[in-house]
């Protein structure tokens, strides 16, 4: 509680780092702020190409059916491997000014997600005119299961970025487990080719709850079963207490180590 | 907490583990985990102080005392072993300036992501805002990205930001060199005017005449304890005659390696000029006892013993000696023919010395400069010299030397 109160206090210094951090990313280039919708719009005429035209899969739209679980997937990966190198980045700052610990991962976490929020324009447009349409009841869903991955990015980011702190392999370490964990968690194919025995290894990976119910809202135009929403929920509020408590008992130790 | 107090902190330890061979990735934890032997160092072994509401209090002690750390224990940087910790009211420190600057973002820009790393609200920056301009004197440059900025300008930003946070509880750790004369001396009125407020301050510090301006109170820390605490004055002088002492012991920081003096072997002949038929190898630097050693308070006696070789027999030999300040003032210079020494002829290697007796040299570093030369004024070998020697003085005058001189004062005689 008493956390979250300074948290609050510092609600500032969160908000202007997360500026700062989506300011300077694009700051230079020609086309600015652009380049946050142009990413994503390339890669997807890039998917839209490979697998129209070169690698058929069976299902319909399938540079949708990718693309609608990758822009959220590559927000989680990204602070699962990125969340590695948050303190050491600001080590100067953290080995010389007070402040809530918990403001870097939190900060690194919401500009990531205000980068995937962006990536979500292009997804309505694509969605809109791809004949899929978007269906408003579903849509309603959405924003719960976004935040539902937010907590749980938070939770994995505050792992990441307080372990590797004292491990610093784990940056290595956990390139590797990102990208194992892409392949079993159904971004590239559908929850259904899983054979039934690897299904409770499924069930256990936070991430596929998640990942059906954005397609179940975006591709299927349906709204998530209940089940799915409370087995994401409940594995990331899990994740993100371990999280949390790991980062708050390691923290105090941050100065000596770095 | 006591009523009145601002900081109140008990008896605090602090250890650091000293690893032999620091196992740094998770393979090694794994793997050697009986290798990850450590020293346990305890930096502070139970300080206890307490500060007052709108005190100043400045903490001295040398390099790796645990001033520092202690510091970082009331910042809430790091936390301790042992003890506790206690402050209230708004902490800000001046550890770091300029903590969280972008070189693209505009000054105006940085000054609200400065300011929001110290914990203010974005309403408390509007409200500071102006003020934090007219400080750093930068408002025509306040929309350039920060990159543009001279080194000088940037940090005049960075002391701006922190120093006008208003906080209850100021913690300065050595950063009042901050731009020019004019800028340093602007910092440290804004210093007083903060205490004059009310806010409480507390400085970690080598520069003792700063501690000596604005505290009212020093405590020097010594192997992670209190030593001495109470009058800065009375707690410097005794903490710097404790320092001297320590130098005599020859443990001064110019004494370099092994490794080093080899290296300095191999300079030493770009220092030499001359006809070379005699070279000048060494100086010492004796006290008056005779030992070796490069520190010498004012007052001391300093014996300057030259080594020299000689390579082919020279006659009609005199022998010369300056002493540089290391900003390359020569504060004084003599040779045997000046003061009136016979001529020599040099056939063998020997040594030369020169005795000051009661230097009278002030606080400084110092060169050597040491010649031989002919009757004729010819430079056999001029050698400046890498070796230099450190002068302390316990007074409090200032300059290169001390000028006997005498003070009377006719106060309220008229003119």
């Amino acid at each position: 509680m008493k956390l979250m109160k300074e948290l609050w206090n510092y609600r500032e210094m969160i908000i202007s780092l997360v500026k700062r951090d989506l300011k300077s990313r694009y700051k230079g280039s020609v086309l600015g702020f652009l380049w946050m919708l142009l990413n994503p719009l390339l890669q997807l005429c890039v998917y839209t190409a490979v697998f129209s035209v070169i690698m058929r899969t069976g299902i319909e739209k399938y540079y949708l059916f990718l693309f609608v679980a990758l822009v959220p997937w590559i927000f989680f990966s990204t602070c699962l491997s990125g969340g590695t190198t948050i303190i050491f980045a600001q080590k100067d700052m953290v080995k010389k000014i007070y402040f809530p610990r918990q403001v870097l991962p939190i900060v690194f976490t919401t500009s990531q997600f205000i980068n995937m929020l962006l990536s979500f324009i292009i997804i309505f447009i694509v969605v809109f005119f791809s004949g899929i349409g978007l269906h408003a009841r579903a849509l309603v869903y959405l924003p719960l299961v976004m935040a539902m991955e937010y907590i749980l990015a938070l939770g994995i980011t505050f792992l990441a970025s307080a372990l590797t702190v004292y491990f610093r392999d784990l940056e290595h370490i956990l390139g590797i487990v990102s990208m194992a964990w892409m392949y079993l968690t159904p971004v590239l194919y559908d929850i259904s080719s899983v054979p039934e025995k690897y299904l409770p290894v499924f069930q256990l990976n936070p991430m596929t709850p998640i990942i059906i119910a954005y397609r179940d809202i975006l591709y299927y135009g349906r709204t998530p079963q209940l089940g799915t929403l409370q087995s994401a929920l409940l594995l990331g509020v899990l994740v993100m207490a371990v999280g949390g408590l790991t980062f708050k008992i390691l923290q105090r130790h941050f100065v000596e180590e770095l | 907490m006591k009523d009145g107090n601002a900081i109140e902190v008990k008896n605090i330890t602090k250890k650091f583990k000293i690893y032999y061979d620091k196992g740094r990735m998770l393979k090694e934890k794994v793997l050697f985990w009986k290798r990850n032997k450590y020293d346990v160092h305890w930096v502070l072994n139970g300080i206890s102080f307490e500060v007052k509401k709108g005190e100043a209090v400045g903490i001295v002690g040398h390099n790796g005392c645990g001033k520092s750390t202690t510091l970082k224990l009331l910042t809430g940087i790091m936390y301790p072993d042992g003890g506790t910790v206690e402050l209230r009211g708004r902490v800000s420190s001046l550890l770091e300036l300029g903590a969280g600057f972008h070189p693209d973002l505009s000054g105006r820009e940085n000054i609200y992501i400065n300011a929001s790393i110290f914990g203010l609200s974005r309403k408390e920056i509007d409200k500071r805002i102006d003020k934090i301009i007219d400080f750093s004197e930068l408002r025509d440059f306040m929309d350039d990205p920060v990159r543009t900025y001279s080194s000088g300008m940037y940090m005049r930003l960075a002391f701006s930001v922190a120093i006008n946070v208003d906080a209850d509880i100021l913690l300065i750790d050595e950063i009042l060199a901050v731009g020019d004369v004019n800028f340093q001396s602007k910092c440290f009125q804004k210093l007083k005017d903060i205490k004059k407020n009310g806010t409480t301050i507390v400085i970690v510090s080598h520069a003792m005449e700063q501690i000596e301006k604005i505290c009212d109170r020093s405590i020097w820390i010594h192997e992670g304890k209190i030593r001495a605490e109470g009058q800065p004055g009375e707690v410097h002088r005794e903490y710097l005659a404790y320092m001297e002492n320590m130098r005599r012991e020859n443990r001064s920081p110019l004494e370099g390696t092994e490794k080093q003096e080899e290296k300095r072997e191999k300079e030493r002949d770009a220092h030499h000029r001359g006809t070379g038929e005699a070279r000048i190898l060494s100086v010492e630097t004796l006290n008056r006892s005779g030992e070796k050693t490069k520190v010498f308070s004012t007052d001391e006696s300093v014996i300057f013993r030259v080594y020299y070789e000689v390579y082919e027999e020279i006659k009609q030999v005199f022998f010369g000696l300056s002493i540089f300040r290391n900003d390359g003032v020569r504060c004084y210079g003599s040779n045997s023919k000046a003061d009136g020494m016979p001529a020599v002829t040099l056939k063998n290697n020997g040594f030369f010395e020169v005795e000051f007796t009661e230097n009278q040299l002030l606080q400084g570093k110092y060169y050597l400069d040491v010649c031989i030369a002919t009757g004729t004024e010819e430079m056999v070998d001029y050698y400046d010299t890498v070796d230099g020697f450190e002068v302390y003085s316990p007074y409090g005058d200032v300059g290169a030397v001390r000028m006997k001189h005498k003070w009377e004062l006719h106060v309220g005689e008229g003119i």
